[in-house]
């Protein structure tokens, strides 16, 4: 399996090669175009339970594996709104990735919703965290971002605004914090929540918020 | 008439310079960036009342595009397109037609003449209210997406393309809109329909789909008040 | 220099002025521009409100109104006035952050919408910035909303525009990519949501892009900024207004 980003890093596209016999497993909806030769088919990744779990945590229910069947192809795949995409080999302690960025990983990837401890992180926003686990090494996830990408490496604590975050490594230890100093600062500010990251590990930052480009950009279109 | 595309592809936008007074050029309506004052602007409907309303219903297209003409050699102009992303341009030889997505049209010289093609009994775009555009002729077309603009020179073994992500093919291709997979994946998979397009020639992909960023907006929308 | 006697209800920050920029980086250009600034013990960052990405945690964060450069109570009145009229008519936002603290931290900064992010070292020089470009300022960067007129106010985002001047460090935004159009002599015409901000001898006029009110509403250009004179003019290779335009068109 090879997998290339192209237009980067504003349209970028996964562009994944498979050999006769391999497959990957893609998002629901993230499919833009694949050779003939592909076989498609739709599951429930870990049977009904871990279907309900996966629309419990915000990914799509179901989730599409492409195969090769019938020798070579290619499959493009690309999240919704402009921004970069990065395929990282997943380390053995896991990465945890943010619901929405997720876009595909190898088949052998074990991808779940993590319930405890980011209950309070997007506040309702419908976005969870999810964990991806290897079973060994040399298997990848894809994610893609809200702008560009950018790792920071984290050595002591960092503050992260809320809607910026992609994905991180599970060695960092995290909390929820207001960004300002006392309530009404962080309610005028423009800041929200911050989350505080600790440790040693990397994390994932995208360049643009979200929420912010949805609230300024949505406000002005027809009601609903 | 000279052109560069820049800040390809996340920004795309063209420059066009008119090489000498006369020169035309035929813009969608909202796509002009800046250009020299010296150029004269004409708001028109092009192909008569009848030709504007037939694009307006069918294609997409608003009615109304703006002819600038060059006075003097030298003058510049530009376009680009409402979204973010990917622009790209062909010059027509007459050897072949572009299928053009009909929210895609951004430029053309007045040589090159656009009609509209019926493109819903064959499910293309179902629920999107595009069409698809025919240019010919002779000269420069520019088009634009959201998205990055990917090209696929589809040869003997085909290609399967999501319909939402399509922006344009040459008249050497042929295409099949179904579903793909069986009924199960239809409703369940989360990828609609999509066209297999067969024969020879290049077929214009774009990396991201507008019904996508629409349905990310939508929770943000202002709610109605009773 | 700064004497507490003259300052009126302003604090007055004072930096050294050796002529060198700020410690800063910005990455990820041209279209997904993100700054990160190096502050030193004491240095204070202003940003537009809503834009920190990232920040060490020996930053703090203090929320303050966009109150322009003028001192005294009466022109605070004035500019809280300015500030809630451009809230309604749209632009920048009222609320600017600042960022300081007692040792050294970076912080990272990233506008709403995508585009570049340019760097300007002001030494005195003017430059007028359209109201949504403005993203940080380091020094003694005086940051005035100028009101266009009642023709711009047909331009929404064009009603207000920014002057900035003074000594620091600017950095401004644009929406997509940035190009500039140098003139000298003759005329340009740029439409208004495509106008980051002039600098230098140029005269700007605010009108309609056709002639009479139907080719206005008929062209699909609403208002469009003429300059003459001489100058360089910043375009973006984007307009919010288009987006918009865009979207609604999806949503029928």
């Amino acid at each position: 399996m090879n997998i290339n980003v192209l237009y980067r890093p504003g349209m970028a596209m996964a562009k994944v090669e498979l050999q006769h016999g391999e497959a990957i497993r893609a998002e629901a909806g993230a499919m833009i175009g694949m050779s003939t030769s592909l076989n498609m088919q739709t599951g429930m990744t870990g049977g009904l339970g871990g279907g309900l779990k996966r629309m419990f945590g915000g990914e799509s229910f179901f989730q599409n594996t492409y195969t090769a069947h019938n020798g070579p192809g290619e499959v493009l795949l690309a999240h919704s709104l402009p921004g970069d995409i990065e395929v990282m080999e997943i380390p053995q302690s896991g990465l945890f990735i943010q619901s929405t960025s997720y876009i595909a990983s190898h088949p052998a990837v074990n991808v779940a919703t993590e319930v405890g401890g980011f209950k309070n992180w997007f506040g309702g926003e419908g976005l969870f965290v999810l964990r991806a686990t290897a079973s060994g090494p040399g298997q990848s996830v894809v994610f893609g971002a809200f702008g560009g990408i950018q790792m920071l490496p984290c050595d002591g604590s960092l503050l992260i605004d809320n809607g910026h975050l992609v994905a991180w490594d599970t060695t960092l230890t995290h909390s929820l914090v207001k960004s300002g100093s006392g309530f009404i600062s962080s309610f005028l500010s423009g800041e929200g929540l911050a989350f505080r990251f600790q440790g040693r590990g990397r994390i994932w930052i995208q360049t643009r918020n979200p929420k912010e480009f949805g609230q300024s950009i949505a406000s002005r279109l027809p009601p609903v | 008439m000279q052109f560069e595309i820049r800040q390809k592809p996340d920004f795309a936008l063209a420059r066009i310079q008119f090489d000498a007074p006369g020169e035309q050029l035929l813009v969608e309506a909202s796509a002009m960036v800046a250009h020299d004052g010296g150029l004269a602007m004409e708001t028109q409907m092009q192909g008569g009342l009848l030709g504007a309303a037939k694009r307006k219903l069918l294609g997409g297209e608003s009615v109304f595009q703006n002819t600038f003409t060059a006075t003097a050699p030298g003058q510049s102009l530009w376009v680009a397109p409402g979204a973010d992303g990917d622009m790209e341009q062909v010059i027509l030889n007459g050897g072949y037609d572009v299928m053009l997505q009909s929210g895609a049209f951004i430029a053309s010289v007045p040589s090159v003449s656009l009609d509209t093609q019926w493109a819903g009994a064959k499910g293309f775009f179902s629920g999107n209210g595009l069409f698809l555009l025919r240019a010919s002729g002779h000269g420069p077309l520019f088009f634009g997406t959201y998205g990055g603009i990917h090209a696929v020179d589809v040869g003997p073994n085909g290609y399967i393309c999501d319909t939402g992500h399509i922006i344009g093919f040459t008249s050497g291709l042929q295409y099949n809109v179904r579903k793909l997979g069986g009924l199960k994946n239809l409703f369940l998979s989360g990828e609609g329909l999509v066209a297999e397009f067969r024969g020879q020639g290049r077929l214009w992909i774009s990396t991201r789909n507008a019904t996508g960023l629409a349905a990310f907006l939508q929770p943000f929308r202002p709610r109605k008040s009773n | 220099m700064c004497d507490p006697r003259h300052t009126g209800g302003r604090v007055c920050l004072w930096f050294p002025d050796s002529g060198e920029s700020m410690q800063h980086q910005i990455t990820h250009g041209p279209s997904f521009s993100m700054l990160r600034v190096d502050l030193n013990p004491g240095e204070t960052l202003v940003a537009e409100a809503g834009s920190m990405v990232a920040r060490s945690e020996s930053l703090q964060m203090a929320v303050k109104l966009n109150a322009g450069g003028s001192s005294g109570f009466l022109s605070k009145v004035g500019s809280l006035l300015i500030a809630i009229v451009r809230k309604f008519i749209g632009g920048e936002s009222l609320i600017v952050n600042h960022f300081s603290g007692p040792s050294a931290g970076s912080i990272w900064i990233a506008p709403a919408m995508s585009g570049s992010i340019l760097h300007r070292r002001l030494q005195g020089e003017k430059l007028v910035l359209s109201s949504g470009a403005y993203v940080a300022s380091v020094g003694n960067v005086d940051v005035n909303m100028k009101f266009g007129g009642l023709s711009s106010i047909l331009a929404k985002e064009g009603a207000f525009m920014l002057e900035v001047g003074g000594q620091g460090d600017l950095w401004f935004n644009s929406y997509g990519g940035i190009e500039t159009v140098d003139l000298n002599g003759g005329t340009y015409i740029v439409d208004n949501g495509h106008l980051v901000g002039y600098e230098g001898n140029l005269q700007m006029t605010m009108t309609t892009a056709g002639k009479g009110l139907m080719s206005f509403a008929a062209s699909g250009e609403g208002v469009v900024c003429k300059f003459s004179g001489s100058g360089r003019i910043y375009i973006q290779s984007r307009n919010v207004e288009s987006l918009i335009g865009y979207v609604t068109r999806l949503l029928v």
